[in-house]
């Protein structure tokens, strides 16, 4: 059986999809989602084989989702939209599949024997590769429509959508982040680097090899011995930041930095 | 003379030229009443006498006023100056009265003559110096007129090319408006109706009418007529029920439209980009169920239309309700300024979550 989850946060949309995969005798359509938070709790708590994503949805959108998944446990990715030249060009050059409102069942059924393909090599190269392709893809597409504001975090048996700004501080921890919010602490499976690379730069410095600093929660800088800092936050918590990243972060306070005594 | 004449008549809005030549005319036929009356019974003087004397200076002065009325014309780039302007005429004061005393004492002294008679008056300096003096009250009388027509007169037209630019503005933006049918409205809508053919085929059938009858709104229309707003709401109500199939149970939109508002004009398509704004920035990016409520009243001779879009009761909205709407709104702000000028207003209002767009159109466009 291929489980399917549906992604639309038009009624009618869901209704023609789903209605149609009711009559495949090889899918089961285990979850449907009216906007991006509904679609990331029923990824969760569902494991699909196959997420049906719309674009446009409130709360979290289709590109903000993909662009937030884990290939090594995403389901395979086929991205739906009304009208988006932008994010076309790019299935296409990843030779993603996609579906262009209005589609017929004709499209309907070259999509799912594409996913039938796919998933009967099992965990093959090809299969990974698609999935691969398609959260990077989406990666590039959110960057080319500016960083991040939502996160989609796991918070005990769940996931969450937190707002970016919430955050204090990320620390690195091998392959895992930290992300330290005035009151909880959100571990995620990602690289700091990587994560870094989808939030705001000139909203989150990188302070030290595995401390990353929200700009408005710093309160005061002190020098300490050789260069380095300590960097004190509103909420208390103090950081250190270290002479090798000393200088991107005074260029975004607005500072030169100080000359060496 | 008679292509003089007209050059002046084209260069002055005829609307002016006929009261200030009226004026002109009254001003004359007083003064001679006046001087007549004066002299009435007199025993020194004749009857016609003060006809000739104040005869000749109109005569003259007439001539005088042609002559100033063409050069002034050529003057019309100093109006934003006035002291220059008035500079400008009056140099010519010492010019003018020793003309004017020459040609007017030589036509009293021709009709004296030709009576018989002899025209005594005091000696020729000190003639000079009265009339140049009384010449200079009354040009600056005639001057202060002068300029005042003038003013208007450029006041005028230029508040009429504004309005024509306005006008243009505005038929450009309704184009814009037209051509601008959002293809991700046009496809989501196809796509709905796909899905109700199987399920639900005579509401698929509604919708596919409904899309066309909103086409043809849109590519029938004419930027320089005014609709009924009874048509105006026609549109919008397809509009809505379409968005409402969509996006149900999201959204919910409610109508209170008094009989008087539908019979008053709007220019076509005005409120659809704000209903379109309440969709796009109300419901599609709000997570909870969002009430659109679109009033029409006449308050005191004053059209009042009303959009406001908040989400229900208890729900949130993710994002501000205004991101984005400002293309839409200066829009419908430059259509209604070219077509109503000050008579109508937009304003907009954030009440808590809820959004707020109201125009008032006064009785009469310009």
């Amino acid at each position: 059986m291929i489980r399917v989850v549906i992604a639309d946060d038009e009624a009618p949309a869901r209704l023609k999809l789903t209605r149609w995969f009711g009559m495949q005798a090889d899918v089961l359509v285990v979850g449907e989602a009216a906007d991006g938070l509904a679609a990331v709790q029923a990824l969760d708590s569902q494991r699909p084989d196959l997420l049906l994503l719309d674009i446009r949805m409130p709360g979290l959108s289709g590109i903000e989702l993909a662009a937030q998944l884990d290939p090594a446990i995403a389901p395979l990715l086929v991205f739906i939209t009304a009208y988006d030249e932008y994010a076309v060009t790019a299935f296409e050059l990843a030779a993603l599949d996609y579906l262009l409102k209005p589609f017929d069942n004709a499209r309907l059924a070259k999509m799912l024997d594409r996913v039938r393909a796919r998933l009967r090599s099992g965990a093959s190269a090809e299969s990974a590769v698609h999935v691969e392709n398609a959260v990077q893809v989406a990666q590039r597409l959110q960057q080319a429509r500016g960083p991040l504001t939502r996160l989609v975090v796991p918070a005990g048996e769940h996931l969450q959508v937190i707002a970016v700004d919430a955050i204090d501080w990320i620390e690195s921890d091998d392959n895992y982040v930290h992300l330290h919010l005035a009151q909880k602490r959100h571990t995620l499976r990602r690289p700091l680097q990587e994560l870094l690379a989808q939030l705001d730069p000139d909203r989150f410095v990188r302070i030290h090899k595995s401390v990353a600093v929200n700009i408005s929660a710093i309160a005061t800088l002190e020098p300490l011995f050789k260069g380095d800092h300590e960097v004190t936050l509103h909420s208390g918590k103090v950081l250190r930041l270290s002479r090798r990243f000393k200088a991107g972060l005074f260029t975004r306070l607005g500072r030169t930095v100080p000359l060496a005594p | 003379m008679s292509t003089h004449q007209n050059k002046v008549l084209q260069q002055w809005p005829v609307g002016l030229l006929k009261p200030l030549l009226a004026a002109w005319g009254l001003f004359w036929l007083l003064m001679i009443l006046v001087a007549v009356h004066d002299n009435f019974g007199g025993p020194v003087v004749r009857w016609w006498q003060p006809l000739v004397w104040e005869g000749s200076s109109a005569l003259v002065l007439t001539a005088l006023l042609v002559i100033m009325l063409r050069y002034s014309r050529r003057q019309q780039a100093l109006l934003a100056t006035p002291w220059r302007w008035f500079w400008q005429h009056l140099q010519w004061l010492p010019l003018l009265s020793g003309l004017f005393v020459l040609l007017t004492y030589g036509l009293r002294h021709l009709a004296y003559g030709l009576a018989g008679l002899t025209y005594e008056h005091e000696g020729w300096l000190m003639i000079w110096a009265y009339e140049t003096l009384k010449l200079a009250l009354f040009l600056g009388l005639w001057l202060g007129v002068l300029f005042g027509l003038q003013f208007f007169a450029g006041w005028h037209e230029q508040q009429g090319r504004l309005l024509a630019a306005q006008r243009t503005l505005a038929e450009a933006r309704l184009l814009q408006l037209k051509s601008q049918l959002q293809p991700h409205f046009l496809f989501n809508t196809l796509n709905t109706i796909s899905a109700l053919i199987p399920t639900d085929p005579e509401r698929a059938d509604v919708l596919v009418n409904r899309l066309a009858d909103l086409l043809r709104g849109y590519l029938s229309l004419d930027a320089a007529t005014l609709v009924p707003l009874r048509e105006e709401v026609r549109l919008l109500q397809h509009y809505a029920d379409i968005m409402t199939s969509r996006f149900a149970p999201r959204v919910a939109v409610r109508w209170q439209l008094a009989i008087a508002a539908l019979e008053r004009s709007v220019p076509p398509l005005l409120l659809q980009p704000l209903l379109e704004n309440a969709f796009r920035h109300g419901v599609e990016p709000s997570l909870a169920p969002v009430t659109i409520d679109i009033d029409a009243r006449v308050d005191d001779d004053v059209l009042v239309l009303r959009l406001r879009n908040a989400p229900a009761a208890g729900g949130h909205r993710a994002g501000a309700a205004t991101d984005g709407n400002g293309i839409g709104l200066r829009n419908c702000r430059e259509r209604l300024r070219a077509q109503y000028g000050l008579a109508a207003s937009l304003t907009t209002e954030q009440q808590g979550d809820a959004f707020i767009v109201t125009i008032r159109i006064g009785a009469s466009p310009l």
